[in-house]
């Protein structure tokens, strides 16, 4: 991906995640304080299932940009940082996947 | 490589800390402890596909003091990453960037993320 169609993406993404997180946090603090069945309950609503499954893709998609560029600052051997790169790039496919999964057949 | 005279800079043990350098490297580990926090949101959700008597453990687990000094770090790091980035994103846009104004608005990124915080807590455990 060139580097101005990421900066681009990144800023993007982060003014999606900005209020999916006030909503996921508000969310779990109240949740805490309530039993299974309204925890399930919660997730089985569409609007949330749909909210939660795009917090974690594009948070993870977040993710991914941002660790790239702590990398790119922090890792100075080439091998290393490619190997760091493309492990953020399978976790940040595979835990969102899993996420959506889970909470249309488990769930 | 023996005669590099280049000074090391930050030299983290006589550095001076300014606001806009303590905000820029929290603004990182902020991020990262956001990535820890999302992946606990995996967790919960795992826990939750597990049934009844693994999700009250798991309940039992967050509402313990460690449990909720974690949620209550979590919230402060999500917080403090979101207002920090809203500040990012005006000097993206090319303002607010005089030493004053970067200072202040510095001041007002971490003052608001602790308010915003409590406010949470208040609000999500029902107190308000």
């Amino acid at each position: 991906m060139n580097e101005t169609r990421k900066w681009i993406l990144h800023r993007i993404s982060a003014i999606i995640l900005a209020p999916l997180f006030f909503w996921v946090y508000f969310s779990l603090i109240s949740l805490s304080t309530k039993n299974y069945q309204e925890a399930i309950y919660f997730f089985k609503n569409p609007l949330f299932l749909v909210l939660t499954t795009i917090l974690f893709f594009i948070g993870f998609f977040h993710v991914k940009i941002s660790l790239s560029e702590i990398f790119e600052d922090y890792i100075h051997n080439k091998k290393i940082k490619d190997v760091a790169n493309i492990l953020v790039l399978i976790l940040s496919i595979i835990i969102p996947t899993i996420t959506l999964i889970l909470l249309i057949y488990k769930i | 490589m023996t005669d590099n005279q280049n000074p090391l800079s930050p030299h983290l043990q006589i550095y001076r800390w300014h606001i806009s350098s303590l905000l820029s490297i929290t603004h990182r580990i902020s991020g990262v402890v956001n990535l820890f926090s999302l992946i606990l949101i995996f967790f919960w959700l795992i826990v939750l596909s597990l049934g009844e008597s693994n999700y009250e453990l798991f309940l039992l687990v967050i509402n313990s003091f460690i449990g909720k000094f974690i949620l209550i770090g979590f919230t402060w790091s999500m917080s403090f990453h979101i207002l920090s980035g809203i500040r990012h994103l005006v000097w993206d846009m090319g303002y607010g960037f005089e030493i004053k104004t970067a200072n202040i608005s510095g001041a007002i990124v971490i003052i608001s993320s602790l308010i915003l915080t409590i406010i949470f807590w208040l609000l999500g455990r029902g107190y308000i």
